[in-house]
């Protein structure tokens, strides 16, 4: 029997003689009798047990005694026991039997064990068989014991099994078989050393650990193809929708206590339960609260409709005179309300300090615009009356601006009153024979005009207010006097625009802009003409002039938008550029073309006077475009009608036949037979053979060294100098054999290493990747936010490993993949509580090997 | 004339609070933007040198122990507890994040040699060279509502919310509730994840179950002494080990036998296996070297995981990284290394003027930290990632630091980064001895090369170095 180490713990197995029984079994009387028939079941265990420990089998261990058969607590019942339970009912009577009833069987079984060693010896005497012949037989016999229809004496051999089955079919094979089996000798092979025998245990265990290892494979290689491993704990807490939250609701304060205690009453709960209507009843409200409830939401309603309409007919005006005024109302309702409470005085005060603070702050008036920076720049003293007054008028708006608090009034008053100047001028140019509801409020504005004057006086305004309702009513009664009235205005507008006209100076813009402009554009034309010697200069009046009309008509309109100067100017010029593109393009071709193109020209411009801008043109640019040799036909088909060009190209097209001959190679020799290009090339590349593999120095001392005497000199350089001299030499030339370019005569390819360049390039492919193109295809594409959409920069910039603080990380659990799936971008290792199920039966069973380990 | 003006609707530009970032609209047509590779470049570039400034991995140092400190164990239930022992015989547990002591277990006569803990965590193995291996209760971790808790002000005051409960110190006098002596030194300990088993390295390897005062089995092969052995965290029946006669022992408990050994030409220290590759392991072996292996395919390791400089005398300690990613080593020559799993240096070095030779290295379950206990009697609490900013991160901050890494990932290989990122400084007695061991190998490899030119062509194949450092697989 190998000595394992065997697993067995605890106490040690009692032997067969000491077992004690206990639970149910037969009264010894019965017991004696049975034994007498045969071996019983019970004791047939018992023996094989014995005889086992004389087999020296490799591959049999020694079987513990079964908990059951050890009878250690009672607990296991033998299955013949079981059987004879049945018979016997006093199972419980005997179970108090004392111990010398137990004891004198416990004899018998030794007695019986006894007789049956004897046995063994003696057919082993007689056979010379080896022991293990007999007990296979008597083992047999305890297996077939139930089949034995018994007559009590002696042992069963196979034969009298082997005579039941007479005359069955197979019967004669079974014979046959059997008695070969006698007729051969039983050998049983040598057990193998004990090195061997681990050495086979331990090849087996290796096997069946790979076996377990190996079904890891698929999970680790999904591990490790997935892009992104995020570990996690556990989120599913269970509860997961409104209802399941809002159940655990408990009132707290006072006020959810009185809620829960309305809703939770017995009556509306019953309520709930039955269908609802009765609900209804337990809503009692009275109808007089109901009906009021309903007479103020209409009255609300119908407000809020005529509201509306008002404000829509309001809207509807298209008079913009009549929004100004209705604007400027609404400010001095506003001033109104600053006179008459408070609080409006401080809402006012601090939206002044906040326009203060933020001119202040951008500064916006005070000649920091691009405009009126240019204008400085230019000089104001060069500016007309127009641009000076609204930089002035700037300034004034800035200083305005940036008053302090307490003065601010008074200034808003002069605006104002500059403001209405202007609006009425307007209004006055404009809407003249408009409505005479509008003419009212011009009434009503000149009314008010005095008004803002006296602001700070409150009395006085509230005596104007009266004054002016007073108007108001008497201009309603009497329309027919307005139209008087409406004409004396106008007579005071026309002067006060005339005063205005000093100051504002906006409308004055146009004609004295406009003066300006000509002058300019007069003495740019002229320097034009006189550069482009081939436009005509009369033409080109006129067309200037033309133009100079049409920039009038187009800034009238404009000047009341663009009220300065230098927009007004590159205006001009963009005109200029979309008006005359021709002539300038004429003039570049001209220059390309050479001088001989431009005196042409100019003797031509001075034939043709009638001839517009665009013939013109056309003729210029024609010979730029067509090559010289179409030329000489085109002039032929040109001739005719223009006699004057002809003639110039004529002398050249009479010098080019007499070279018709030579060909396209001879043309270009000709062309470049100042320059050996072959011999620059040569010169060329050797530079840079030179730069890139420089040549050897010669061979030369240091002056002064060795040169003391004759016979150095007579020596010469020292051999070693020579030496590498030579050898440098002959590196250099290897060198250049190993370049590239070394075979192929009209190339050079540079071999120079850039170091700037250098920087960034990898050095040699890093390791995944096994070609150039892919590793550049990999960092080809950028991954940051500016330029990926936010959609795909997670995804884009997402780290192998995903890990929350805090989480701790288990080791891996066993779960089933599809090898066929691909590898997931994303993964979530979920940290359970609880392993999950698979890996818990797994361990089960591991737990349960062990438990059968620790049998053995 | 017409001025345009960019007309956008307020709907787009309107933001919804006053704290939300004003939109940005960009046009992402590539045709626009031609300098977005030198872009990226340069920001790789900045995130590698500001990685460098930032680099501040030591968090702080656990003193308390009188003796070199010889092993640690990790509580896989308490992120912030950590067991150690010393070569005096005293057990601590730690509070990570306090840095303080939470209590000792005392009863060890000699040095302590291997701690394990189960893995619910409240069963702390412990064994030394006074041959016992004991096992200790571990105390409580308990919520306390600070508010609520009256009684105890001296753990009221400090103020945590997590305390622990020395339960038994008052009613029995001491934690543990078994004491088994063995005959022979016990060399190192380590419990099975997932199952209540855990084995003893001696002379012989035993298996034991808690409840017994027995070895439920126990394997020998060879007469030599174990040295460090460790469960297959994902496996929990395999089982490896290294021994003296520089073997490493794979063991299968479900057949009851050892199954394969490996030997090499020097000895293997310390042993972990990859807790989410369950076939893969690393030894740490005394060549300074550590070497991967695949537990089916012995014939060769994996990989060869250079980078040490000292390992020679006594040990040289290896943990495993919970993702699996990569793995820290402590080691004789006073510094402790990280390397990927896959990689063939190390990817970072850590030292400190005072840290001695460390002994014992472990990496906390999140991942995120390390801890080294060493000769001078103190653990020491690491960065696993050095300039990784801990606490809570702002969304933002997030996917800022996302994006810095992946762009220096991508351009990791350019010579400018590379240089950057590898960088390190180290102390010049570690420098020196990289320099000449550095020598000393070119020198080996020289000297074969002569060797095999001078030989017939064929009788001295090269072999890799994956295969130089194994004498054989002995079945």
């Amino acid at each position: 029997m190998p000595k394992k180490p065997t697993m067995r713990r605890g106490k040690p197995t009692p032997g067969p003689g000491k077992r004690r029984r206990h639970g149910p079994r037969l009264p010894t009387s019965m017991r004696r009798e049975l034994d007498a028939m045969g071996p019983g079941p019970a004791h047939g265990s018992d023996d094989e047990e014995g005889s086992d420990a004389g087999i020296e089998d490799v591959y049999e261990y020694e079987e513990g005694v079964p908990e059951e058969e050890a009878g250690k607590n009672g607990r296991y019942d033998d299955v013949a026991k079981y059987e004879y339970e049945f018979d016997s009912d006093a199972s419980d009577a005997d179970e108090d039997v004392p111990s010398e009833e137990g004891e004198d069987m416990e004899e018998d079984d030794i007695d019986d064990g006894d007789d049956e060693e004897k046995q063994i010896r003696i057919l082993q005497e007689t056979t010379g068989m080896p022991r293990e012949a007999f007990d296979g037989k008597k083992r047999k016999q305890a297996l077939e014991l139930p089949l034995q229809h018994g007559d009590g004496d002696g042992p069963v051999t196979i034969h009298d099994l082997l005579d039941n089955i007479q005359g069955k079919p197979g019967y004669s094979k079974v014979r046959k078989r059997l008695q070969q089996q006698e007729r051969k000798t039983m050998t049983v092979l040598a057990p193998l050393p004990k090195v061997e025998r681990d050495k086979i245990e331990r090849k087996v265990a290796y096997k069946a650990s790979n076996k377990e290892l190996t079904k890891w494979e698929q999970p680790v290689k999904m591990n490790r193809e997935a892009t992104t491993l995020t570990f996690e704990n556990d989120t599913n807490l269970g509860v997961n929708t409104v209802a399941a939250i809002a159940s655990e609701f408990k009132p707290r304060t006072e006020f959810e206590k009185r809620i829960a205690e309305i809703t939770q009453s017995a009556e509306i709960i019953e309520a709930h339960k039955n269908d609802g209507a009765r609900i209804l009843e337990l809503n009692k409200i009275d109808v007089e609260d109901v009906r009021e409830r309903q007479n103020r939401l209409a009255k609300m309603r119908s407000l809020l409709f005529r509201h509306e309409m008002k404000a829509k007919r309001v809207k509807k005006i298209k008079s913009r005179t009549y929004h100004r005024m209705l604007k400027k109302d609404k400010l001095k309702a506003a001033s109104a309300d600053i006179e008459a409470d408070p609080e409006a005085v401080k809402e006012y005060a601090r939206k002044q300090e906040f326009e203060r603070a933020e001119e202040r702050m951008t500064l916006r008036h005070k000649n920091t615009s691009k405009w009126s920076r240019r204008i400085i720049e230019r000089g104001l003293t060069v500016q007309d009356e127009g641009t000076r007054a609204a930089i002035a008028a700037q300034l004034q708006k800035h200083a305005h601006l940036t008053r302090k608090m307490n003065s601010t009034k008074d200034d808003s008053s002069s605006e104002e009153s500059s403001d209405e100047n202007e609006d009425e001028s307007d209004s006055e140019a404009k809407i003249l024979n408009k409505g005479k509801e509008k003419i009212r409020k011009v009434l009503e504005e000149y009314n008010e005009i005095p008004n803002s004057g006296v602001f700070s006086l409150p009395f006085m305004e509230r005596a104007m207010k009266k004054r002016e309702e007073a108007t108001y009513e008497e201009a309603r009664q009497a329309l027919e006097e307005y139209d008087d009235s409406l004409r004396k205005l106008e007579d005071d507008d026309t002067e006060h625009n005339e005063d205005s006209y000093k100051v504002a100076g906006k409308r004055t813009f146009g004609p004295v802009k406009n003066a300006h402009e000509e002058v300019k554009k007069r003495k740019l034309e002229d320097t034009e003409n006189i550069s482009d010697s081939e436009y005509d200069s009369d033409t080109a009046r006129h067309l200037s002039n033309n133009e100079v009309i049409t920039k009038h008509d187009d800034i009238q309109p404009g000047s009341a938008l663009l009220d300065d100067e230098p927009q007004n100017d590159l205006y001009k010029n963009f005109s200029d550029i979309i008006k005359n593109p021709g002539p300038k393009t004429t003039f570049e071709v001209g220059m390309l073309a050479g001088d001989s193109w431009k005196k042409v020209k100019s003797s031509k411009g001075n034939g043709q006077r009638n001839v517009d801008g665009s013939t013109n043109k056309s003729k210029v640019l024609v010979p730029s475009i067509v090559d010289p040799k179409l030329k000489q036909q085109d002039h032929n088909s040109d001739s005719d009608s223009e006699e004057d060009m002809v003639e110039g190209f004529l002398t050249i097209s009479d010098r080019k036949e007499k070279y018709e001959l030579p060909s396209q190679a001879d043309l270009i020799c000709q062309a470049f037979a100042g320059d050996d290009v072959e011999a620059e090339f040569e010169k060329d590349k050797m530079d840079v053979l030179n730069e890139e593999n420089p040549e050897p120095e010669k061979p030369a001392l240091v002056p002064g060294w060795g040169q003391w005497t004759d016979i150095q000199q007579k020596k010469g350089l020292p051999s070693w100098m020579l030496k590498e001299h030579e050898i440098a030499k002959r590196n250099r030339e290897e060198a250049l054999k190993r370049r590239k370019d070394s075979k192929l005569k009209h190339v050079i390819i540079s071999e120079h290493v850039d170091k700037k360049v250098e920087k960034y390039l990898a050095r040699n492919l890093p390791f995944p990747y096994t070609s150039k193109d892919v590793y550049e295809q990999s960092i080809r594409m950028p991954i940051g936010p500016d330029f990926n959409p936010t959609t795909s920069i997670s995804a884009l910039t997402r780290p192998a490993i995903v890990k929350k603080p805090g989480v701790i990380i288990k080791p891996i659990q066993y779960e089933e993949v599809n090898p066929h799936e691909k590898p997931n971008e994303l993964k979530r290792v979920i940290q359970r509580a609880i392993p999950n199920r698979n890996a818990k039966k797994a361990s089960a069973k591991q737990g349960k090997r062990v438990t059968t380990q620790k049998r053995k | 004339m017409r001025v345009k003006v960019i007309s956008r609707s307020t709907d787009d530009f309107t933001r919804e609070r006053s704290q939300d970032l004003q939109k940005v609209f960009r046009n992402y047509d590539p045709g626009l933007r031609s300098q977005e590779k030198a872009v990226e470049y340069t920001r790789a570039l900045n995130a590698a040198k500001l990685e460098k400034i930032f680099a501040k991995p030591f968090v702080g140092a656990m003193d308390g122990h009188i003796d070199a400190i010889s092993c640690m164990a990790k509580n896989p239930n308490h992120l912030k507890a950590i067991f150690s022992g010393s070569m005096d015989g005293d057990i601590r547990l730690w509070d990570i994040a306090a840095r303080k002591t939470v209590c000792q277990f005392p009863g060890h006569q000699g040095a302590v040699r291997g701690l394990a803990t189960s893995t619910d965590g409240d069963l702390l193995v412990s064994c030394g060279v006074d041959c016992t291996v004991r096992l200790w209760k571990v105390p409580m971790l308990k919520m306390v509502d600070t508010s609520d808790h009256t009684g105890d002000n001296s753990q009221a005051c400090t103020g945590w919310i997590e305390t622990y409960f020395l339960h038994q110190q008052s009613s029995h006098g001491s934690m543990h509730f078994l004491i088994i002596f063995v005959l022979t030194a016990v060399r190192g300990v380590d419990h099975q994840w997932d199952g209540n088993l855990f084995a003893t390295a001696g002379a012989q390897v035993d298996i034991w179950d808690p409840n017994r005062s027995e070895p439920i089995n126990s394997f020998q092969w060879g007469n030599d002494t174990v040295l460090s052995l460790r469960f297959d965290p994902g496996e929990c029946n395999i089982l490896i080990t290294s021994a003296s006669d520089r073997s490493l022992t794979l063991y299968d408990l479900r057949t009851s036998s050892p199954a394969r050994k490996l030997i090499m030409k020097t000895r293997c220290n310390s042993v972990c296996w990859n807790p989410r590759e369950p076939m893969n392991f690393t030894a740490a072996n005394e060549d300074t070297n550590c070497y991967s292996f695949d537990a089916r395919k012995l014939d060769e390791a994996k990989i060869v995981h250079k980078g040490h400089v000292s390992a020679v005398v006594f040990r040289m300690d290896i943990d495993y990284s919970p993702t699996g990613r990569e793995f820290v080593t402590g080691s004789y020559d006073r510094t402790v290394r990280i390397f990927n799993y896959f990689g063939d240096h190390s990817r970072e070095i850590y030292h400190t003027k005072r840290m001695q030779r460390v002994f014992c290295v472990k990496y906390t379950y999140d991942g995120t930290y390390l801890v080294s206990g060493s000769d001078d009697t103190n653990l020491r609490l690491w960065k696993s990632k050095a300039s990784e900013q801990l606490g809570v991160l702002l969304p933002r901050e997030r996917k800022r630091q996302e994006y810095l890494d992946a762009v220096k990932e991508r351009y990791k290989h350019l010579p400018e980064v590379k240089r950057i990122d590898r960088h390190r400084h180290l102390p010049k007695a570690i420098y020196n001895a990289a320099k000449l061991r550095r020598t000393m190998i070119e020198a080996e490899n020289q000297k074969a090369e002569r060797r095999r030119k001078h030989s017939t062509p064929g009788s001295m194949p090269v072999q890799p170095f994956r295969k130089r450092r194994i004498i054989k697989e002995v079945e």
